[in-house]
């Protein structure tokens, strides 16, 4: 018989959306409001199921477009905004959904000024990060007597950006010593990083075939906690793609060759690494005349 | 605290000092704001001091653990003895070193009986050394150490490695006195000729010889103060060196398998790509199992492995997934340290975590590149463990990585 004190569980759920604009299918009517509105609106309905499965749970949400990233919920606003709830609804639900209709009108308004905002991509690796901190922060402040399970929930419909492949990385690998899952729901294409993401901190990755019915995906698939998805019947794990892109082309290799001091990789064998400039030893036998040459050129 | 350098006043040399007269008590009585702000410090101290530019590292690392088995590794100064401490740290330690350096490898050797014994091959799977670690602790200390035959035997086990690959040697010694059939100097003179490092942490007092050793390999030399000491010590040799001397650079070939075919790409997918098959790992042990099509192709010769980082038995080619050497990147690309300022009007959450800055709180953190705001215990965070800035990563323009 042991007797160990029972910790209240406490779940915090970041949800972070990608609310870039000007993708094809957000503007896309449906049902008489448009296919943004709805996903926001399965969103904020999500959220407030999250909050409602016990009173200790917390949400965090943060939204990006390619221009920046904000904390929708908990807003960081000074002013307290007066919200209208209607006669028996939990406040908390009234707050959360005025915080973020309030924060996602300022944060378009925002990209209202620049117009070509479809060539550049959505800052998701940056939202993700501040999404981090914000768990680190809860975990901190919270009492001994509670146990914080955290995780992060991704909501996009962006493709992958080559660009910040490091922000990625860094990001799950901090979640996975931090022992935050993510998870993935992605409207319209697939993205083999959040893949990698999912895999390497042991979350849900799911591919939606029809946004219409992104609230009952979000409600069936990621409102259960990771403890419990063991015992539901989930959508299998896909496959993931671990092969790694040459610096020279993006294009992923089977077989490729990795600079030993900045662990860049290339697709093919070159004498110099164009990433930290060093000069690598060629290991081949040589005519003598061509040997003094490369010796010559090496020193 | 007792210190190491050259120059140093013993303790009873020097006056009083009034450690108690650091801490303050704040207005309410209590201590622990007060506490909480010196261990701040002390960490942002500690982080600043790590916090180097561009320094090449020696990524790939060939390591050798040298644990003294000797019978004064019986002695209780560490509970529950000094050997078994040593061990559990060790196993910490393998841990974190795989974590941090993917694509090294790691071999352990003890010493007892005037000999050395391998107890494991330079390998780079985490499972072997943490068993091997684990069945040790039934082994009976006895007998004298021998620093000449485990670093002998060591530096052979480190003399065929590839030139572009960082040798290192970490021997944790708790003895006073070693047992060497021949010159030590010899010895010495050969590790400093094939550019292997030897790192020594004691146990017990600082050793003359053990000093000289890391002196002319380029390593270190500590002794422990007590065991929280020894933790970090042994953890601090877990990041990555500075390259000693000139390390020849070179470019490995290296396998990615576990790609998914798709119809774009010109690799051929076969039926024998995702048949049942043994995996080649575990194939001389009674466990191997039969594995279902989870597994990875090597891509050069298509045996089976079931994980990964691993070189493969067949063909030779070290087979690692994109994460692994992802892993190491950001000590390539570190970021600035945060410029220390006072409370900016403007500025009323911590732009990382949202959190609201109190009057208490009378220094915040600005990133030199995107100017956004951060709070001391955020700072912390994004210099240890997450190593990108928010803002940063925030801000279009910054947000794009320099691959050239």
């Amino acid at each position: 018989m042991e007797d160990k004190e029972e910790r209240i569980e406490t779940s915090l759920v970041a949800i972070v959306i990608d609310a870039t604009p000007a993708k094809k299918f957000a503007s896309q009517p449906l049902d008489g409001s448009s296919m943004m509105n709805r996903i926001f609106d399965s969103m904020i309905a999500f959220g407030n199921a999250h909050l409602m499965q016990a009173s200790h749970n917390k949400l965090a949400i943060v939204a990006c477009n390619s221009k920046s990233t904000k904390f929708l919920y908990p807003s960081m606003d000074g002013t307290s905004r007066s919200y209208h709830n209607r006669p028996g609804q939990y406040d908390m639900f009234a707050k959360v959904d005025s915080d973020v209709r309030h924060g996602l009108g300022e944060l378009i308004l925002n990209d209202l000024t620049n117009n070509d905002s479809t060539k550049s991509d959505s800052l998701l690796g940056g939202a993700m990060a501040r999404a981090l901190c914000y768990i680190h922060r809860v975990q901190r402040e919270l009492s001994l007597s509670h146990q914080l399970k955290p995780r992060i929930l991704v909501v996009s419909g962006s493709c992958d950006s080559a660009l910040q492949y490091m922000t990625f990385m860094n990001v799950f690998f901090t979640a996975q010593k931090e022992n935050v899952v993510i998870d993935c729901c992605m409207m319209d294409t697939d993205s083999g990083l959040l893949q990698q993401g999912c895999d390497i901190t042991g979350g849900q990755y799911l591919h939606i075939p029809s946004i219409a019915g992104l609230l009952e995906y979000l409600l069936w698939v990621f409102l259960p906690s990771p403890s419990c998805r063991s015992k539901i019947v989930l959508p299998p794990p896909a496959k993931v793609d671990y092969r790694a892109a040459c610096f020279c082309h993006h294009k992923l290799v089977d077989i490729g060759w990795v600079c030993s001091v900045c662990l860049s990789i290339f697709c093919k064998f070159s004498i110099m690494c164009t990433t930290c400039n060093t000069e690598f030893k060629l290991n081949r036998p040589a005519i003598v005349p061509a040997k003094s040459k490369k010796r010559a050129r090496i020193e | 605290m007792a210190d190491e350098d050259e120059t140093k006043e013993y303790r009873w040399e020097s006056g009083y000092e009034k450690t108690w007269e650091a801490i303050k008590e704040d207005d309410d009585g209590l201590l622990e704001s007060n506490v909480a702000d010196l261990v701040a410090r002390a960490k942002r101290k500690r982080a600043a001091l790590k916090a180097t530019g561009a320094i090449q590292l020696g990524m790939m690392r060939h390591l050798f653990v040298v644990v003294d088995a000797s019978a004064c590794m019986f002695l209780q100064d560490l509970k529950p003895t000094r050997f078994l401490c040593v061990l559990k740290l060790l196993e910490v330690f393998v841990h974190e070193f795989f974590d941090l350096n993917p694509i090294s490898q790691l071999g352990i050797l003890t010493t007892k009986m005037k000999r050395s014994e391998q107890i494991t091959v330079l390998a780079g799977n985490q499972k072997k050394h943490i068993e091997a670690l684990q069945h040790l602790k039934d082994l009976s200390c006895e007998g004298e150490p021998s620093l000449q035959n485990s670093l002998e035997r060591a530096m052979n086990g480190l003399k065929n490695m590839p030139a572009h690959s960082s040798r290192e040697i970490l021997v944790l010694f708790g003895s006073l006195t070693t047992c060497d059939p021949g010159d030590i100097q010899k010895t010495i003179k050969s590790l400093k000729d094939n550019n292997i490092r030897v790192s020594i942490i004691g146990l017990a007092a600082e050793v003359r010889i053990c000093r000289e050793i890391a002196k002319k390999t380029g390593g270190t030399y500590n002794v422990l103060i007590d065991d929280h000491h020894l933790k970090e010590l042994i953890l601090s040799q877990v990041q990555p060196p500075a390259v000693a001397g000139s390390i020849e650079a070179s470019l490995v070939k290296m396998g990615f398998p576990g790609g998914t075919p798709t119809l774009n790409d010109g690799t051929s997918d076969s039926s024998a790509d995702h048949a049942p098959a043994y995996c080649l790992c575990h194939i001389d042990s009674e466990t191997s199992s039969l594995m279902g099509p989870n597994g990875y192709n090597c891509p050069q010769c298509g045996s089976r492995y079931c994980e990964l980082p691993v070189e493969c038995k067949q063909c030779g080619l070290t087979l690692v997934s994109a994460p692994h050497l992802a892993r190491s990147y950001h000590h390539l690309f570190p970021i600035k340290p945060f410029v220390e300022r006072a409370q900016v009007p403007d500025a009323t959450h911590c732009f990382a975590c949202a959190k609201l800055f109190v009057e208490a709180e009378t220094n915040v953190y600005e990133c030199e590149n995107c100017n956004q705001i951060v709070c001391l215990d955020c700072d912390l965070f994004i210099r240890e463990t997450l190593h990108t800035c928010p803002g940063c990563a925030s801000d279009p323009v910054t947000a794009q990585m320099k691959t050239n």
